[in-house]
């Protein structure tokens, strides 16, 4: 039995779910920002809006040029997420193997379970039938279905919005003819001019191209992609929960006018590190090597260094008094700056590491454990450190619009 | 398309049926006025600490109302309300 892989992805899903909630918003171009602002970015569009040639990520400003009667509405992270949470209990219901590829992408194997539906479009339509029920009209989602993950995707794509695809292997010759390069998952636009410049453009070019060539030219990723020529992709599901340990812990955040300030940026950081120490705590691991950065400027360059601990921590005060370190350590002091951010990477599961020896490390080791506490029943606000609460303008926007990986759990 | 910010309890009425992931509001009382919920938009969860919000998205007499229900206590809240034109 060949593989069977299906893609879901829900169709321009912040502004979906936005125009779900409110009805107001139906049938008008909407874009979703982290804050309705001149200076922020369009995280979403809705599909209203994708006829003015607008893209993610594109500045408000722009956005407004391109689309005046564009409606800005602030995205709720939170409500996304929670909409995912229930989309994916859901789609457990019907196979075992789903991979959350992002928060509004998931792969599923269904090669077991599809007959048990009537077939891999029964499924797929009962599927949609059931979005429709438990989340209304609006919130759709698109299904792709083909022997792997690669063309689910591309037959996702083009059954947008709405729609459900499946890639019947005597059209794989004419798809592979008419597909660009460019329109595949994962080749971006840097690899789709390398390619083109050796005069592949198609997928059929890709297959016909020698192997040893891609290999040379892209190292393992070229023997992926002369796959990918061929019609075949053996790329697995990775189901989530059999996802790989973390290399590194990090949060970062582009900051508003209001904080742009060296010192209050600090302040913005020592929150970042208590997010990060609190999550490091919760996924169960310690890390030695504490990176820190900053960038100056909406597009300038991005200045960070990084320092190695004595001792592998998850303790947000000893990762910030690590960053302040490697602050000093960067040549540049600027009066302003855009971002901060700050990763921690060389993990160790904390169950690995001995018990701390001296008094003053166990005594923070229960302050954090007693924290934890508070805040897993209390919630996130219910304690934070004192410094963060100097610059007021502080509560409102640290959270912003990243989501972590581990948001979405599923049992 | 303006959005009015509340935040006040409220007095409501909503059915809890067996197996049903949420309960269904029928309708609610907010400052001597009664409101009739005429469709359900979206319900989503919002957890702080142990305490689970649903948050409810609902349409009653040309209104977009959103409440929030502390489902531990039983408490209803109306958040915003909204006039649909």
């Amino acid at each position: 039995m060949s593989r069977l892989v299906v893609h879901l992805d829900m169709d321009s899903y912040f502004a979906s779910v936005e125009q779900q909630a409110r009805p107001s918003l139906r049938g008008k171009p909407i874009g979703v920002t982290g804050r309705p602002s001149e200076r922020s970015i369009i995280t979403a569009f809705s599909r209203e809006a994708k006829r003015y040639k607008v893209w993610t990520g594109m500045p408000v400003w722009e956005a407004l040029k391109a689309c005046p009667n564009l409606v800005l509405v602030e995205g709720h992270p939170r409500r996304y997420i929670e909409v995912t949470k229930q989309f994916l209990e859901i789609l457990k219901e019907y196979c075992a193997r789903i991979e959350i590829y992002s928060i509004d992408e998931v792969f599923m194997d269904a090669t077991q379970e599809a007959s048990k539906h009537g077939g891999p479009i029964a499924m797929a339509e009962e599927i949609q039938r059931r979005f429709r029920e438990s989340f209304g009209s609006i919130i759709t989602a698109t299904i792709g279905i083909a022997q792997g993950k690669t063309f689910a995707k591309l037959i996702a794509a083009r059954n947008k919005p709405d729609g459900i695809g499946i890639l019947d292997l005597e059209e794989l010759p004419e798809i592979l003819e008419t597909t660009l390069v460019g329109e595949i998952w994962g080749i971006g636009r840097r690899i789709s001019m390398r390619l083109n410049r050796a005069g592949i453009r198609t997928l059929k070019d890709l297959g016909e191209a020698s192997p040893a060539f891609l290999k040379h030219e892209f190292g393992v990723y070229g023997l992926h992609l002369w796959e990918i020529g061929q019609g075949f992709d053996s790329t697995p599901i990775v189901p989530y929960f059999e996802i790989p340990a973390p290399k590194s812990v990090g949060h970062s955040k582009s900051l508003p006018p209001e904080l742009r300030e060296f010192d209050l940026a600090k302040v913005v950081l020592r929150d970042l590190c208590d997010k990060v120490g609190r999550r490091m705590r919760k996924l169960g691991y310690m890390g030695r090597t504490v990176h820190c950065g900053f960038r100056v400027g909406s597009v300038g360059p991005h200045h960070g260094k990084q320092t190695t601990l004595d001792l592998p921590s998850d303790d947000g005060e000893i990762i910030y008094n690590a960053c302040l370190k490697v602050l000093r350590k960067i040549p540049i002091q600027p009066e302003q700056v855009s971002n901060v951010g700050v990763s921690v990477g060389n993990l160790t599961p904390r169950d690995r590491m001995p018990n701390f020896l001296l008094e003053e490390d166990r005594r923070r080791e229960r302050l954090n454990q007693a924290i934890d506490g508070i805040r897993n029943r209390y919630g996130e606000q219910a304690v934070r450190v004192g410094t963060t609460l100097l610059a007021k303008p502080i509560p409102q926007h640290i959270g912003g619009f990243i989501m972590a990986s581990d948001d979405i759990e599923l049992g | 398309m303006m959005q009015h910010f509340v935040n006040e309890p409220v007095d409501a009425l909503a059915i809890y049926r067996r197996g049903a992931p949420h309960p269904l509001l029928c309708t609610f009382r907010w400052k001597d006025q009664r409101y009739d919920v005429k469709e359900t938009h979206l319900v989503h969860r919002k957890n702080t600490g142990e305490t689970i919000h649903r948050i409810y998205s609902v349409d009653c007499d040309q209104r977009t109302c959103v409440l929030r229900l502390d489902a531990d206590r039983a408490q209803w809240t109306l958040e915003s309300m909204e006039l649909l034109s």
